[in-house]
């Protein structure tokens, strides 16, 4: 059985074209090859 | 495959050869944000496009630089219907990079067809209110909204989702399950999707099996009530109408006829009333109108008339300044006297008794600036006028006098008083005449007038040298009847004869030169000798 109130809650407002220039900036784009430089980094310091 | 640390083309070894790097991690983290991106892509061909959502996003997070994988992920977004969601996925791959990048293509296909962007952000701007809607519990307005927005974006899945479970909030199943498999055919495998469509289904085949089993208890067919039998047809439930037997003829008539009794009374209680009312505020409106209109048109009169009465006034008053100009004694007259005595004086300077008649026609008042209208002379006419006047009159009244006198001499009294006269009125100040003008009345036996001049003399001149034998003349009335005779008939005393005489004297004494003040000292003692005697 579905439960109504929780289902709702998985449904957030879309993107309009007015906040696209926000989103652009506050995407996320760190990926797993800069956490492994930054290891690679922290490593060499430790050395 | 480049190094991550250096930049340099990696080889088939697991470290670079450029700097050293150890780049087996790396190399793995590359073929795992591949994988990812081949996964998506095959989803997306088989038009699971949230798995391909799932994959492609993984793909990103091990290599945000995976431009093919950002790419899909834009075009997948914007078959879901989230155009904004995709245009940032290429502005990104675009921005990562510049040059060779297919997300060109797809920026300029959606940017180059601004009325269709345009409605696909309505589309979400009212997905968005609708989903506002719900979390205000107004699921009707929300399920309108969401029903435009799939008119007006048709891939957009979150809409589908919405509208499906707010269905299956409603128990509306049928449609429920209708919306949710439009939306699956868009998307596959959405599990949000499939999740919710399993529960409509259930939820149908439950309401199924509740009327197979009622409808086989009551043997298929049910009376739900003493007038219409349900039947039940797959999903649908159909009730119909028991038929009833029909009334006897004598009694539909009399329900025909108390059916007409009442429509009658309707009509004369409820709808003549409304339209006579009706009828009576439509009258009585058109004579509120026809009154103010008949106000209006009055006070318009009333206006008109008032300038009717003012615009009179003035012609009035214009025609009477018209008449005092072109009148027999307007100003236009008095100037055409003006002129001809002007032109009379330069044709005829000798002729100064015309010139000097025809100026005395005008008005004295000319020399005040104002005629008797009321109408102002020009400062020309008055100049003019007084130039003639100051030249004319004075040589008018001295040839007057001259012929007076002469006239006078030769004892023709009538003609000396004729010139005497206008003498004496061109030049008031000159004594001599006014004496020689009363004594020639005197003379003709007008004693009134001689009386009447004498006295202007006496009163006028005080200091003039006729003043005495004046007053001789009006001390004694009589006497100067007497005197009058005596110097007419050449009879009488000594005395009186030699006053005449005297009297008689003296024009030819005036007419002396003034400078021959010896002779008139002369003739004055005599008078006075005269004078004295009588």
């Amino acid at each position: 059985m579905i439960d109504f109130e929780e289902e709702l809650k998985k449904f957030h407002p879309s993107l309009e074209v007015e906040d696209a220039e926000d989103h652009i900036h506050n995407t996320d784009v760190i990926d797993v090859v800069d956490l492994m430089i930054q290891l690679a980094e922290a490593r060499r310091n430790e050395e | 495959m480049r190094c991550f640390n250096c930049g340099a083309v990696l080889t088939e070894n697991d470290f670079c050869t450029n700097c050293g790097e150890d780049v087996r991690i790396y190399r793995r983290i590359m073929r795992l944000s591949n994988m990812y991106y081949n996964d998506g892509l095959n989803k997306a061909q088989v038009r699971d496009l949230s798995g391909a959502v799932e994959s492609l996003r993984q793909s990103l997070k091990c290599n945000r630089n995976n431009i093919e994988a950002r790419n899909l992920l834009g075009l997948v977004y914007y078959e879901m219907g989230e155009a904004v969601a995709a245009l940032s996925e290429w502005v990104i791959s675009k921005n990562l990079k510049p040059e060779k990048n297919v997300a060109d293509d797809f920026l300029s296909d959606v940017q180059g067809n601004p009325t269709r962007l345009s409605g696909i952000n309505q589309s979400l701007k009212k997905y968005n209110q609708a989903l506002s809607y719900c979390y205000q519990e107004s699921f009707d307005l929300a399920i309108i909204q969401l029903k435009k927005v799939l008119q007006m974006n048709p891939n957009l899945i979150v809409a589908y989702q919405l509208l499906g479970l707010l269905y299956l909030k409603n128990g509306d199943y049928p449609r429920a399950r209708r919306t949710l498999e439009r939306g699956i055919k868009i998307d596959k495998n959405n599990t949000q999707l499939l999740s919710y469509l399993q529960e409509a289904k259930s939820a149908i085949e439950e309401s199924e099996a509740v009327a197979v089993g009622s409808s086989r208890k009551s043997g298929h067919k049910t009376r739900a009530s003493s007038e219409s039998i349900v039947y039940k047809s797959g999903n649908e439930t159909i009730i119909q109408p028991l038929n009833t037997p029909e009334k006897s003829g004598s009694s539909a008539f009399l329900n025909i006829l108390i059916g007409l009794g009442v429509g009658m009374a309707l009509m004369w209680f409820l709808v003549l009333p409304a339209r006579v009312r009706t009828a009576g505020n439509s009258a009585q409106e058109e004579i509120q109108k026809v009154s103010n209109e008949l106000t209006e048109k009055s006070a318009d009169i009333d206006e008109l008339n008032k300038q009717i009465a003012s615009l009179t006034q003035d012609n009035t008053d214009l025609n009477a300044t018209v008449e005092k100009l072109s009148g027999g004694d307007g100003l236009a007259e008095k100037y055409d006297i003006l002129f001809k005595a002007a032109l009379n004086y330069v044709q005829n300077p000798e002729d100064v008794i015309n010139t000097a008649d025809m100026l005395k026609s005008l008005s004295n008042e000319a020399t005040e600036g104002d005629d008797a209208a009321g109408l102002e002379y020009s400062e020309a006419f008055t100049a003019l006028y007084d130039f003639l006047k100051g030249d004319v009159f004075a040589k008018a009244a001295a040839e007057y006098k001259d012929k007076g006198m002469e006239a006078y001499n030769s004892e023709e009294y009538q003609t000396a008083a004729d010139n005497l006269n206008p003498a004496f009125e061109l030049d008031p100040t000159d004594d001599s005449v006014l004496y020689y003008l009363a004594s020639a009345y005197r003379s003709m036996e007008d004693s009134d007038k001689a009386t009447e001049l004498y006295s202007q003399l006496v009163n006028n001149f005080p200091d003039s040298e006729f003043v005495e034998q004046a007053r001789g003349y009006l001390r004694n009335g009589a006497v100067d009847e007497t005197a009058a005779n005596n110097n007419g008939n050449g009879n009488g005393n000594a005395e009186a004869a030699g006053a005449a005489d005297a009297a008689a004297a003296l024009p030819d004494i005036n007419a002396l030169p003034q400078e021959n003040t010896a002779t008139q000292d002369a003739a004055a003692d005599a008078l006075q000798e005269a004078l004295n005697a009588q």
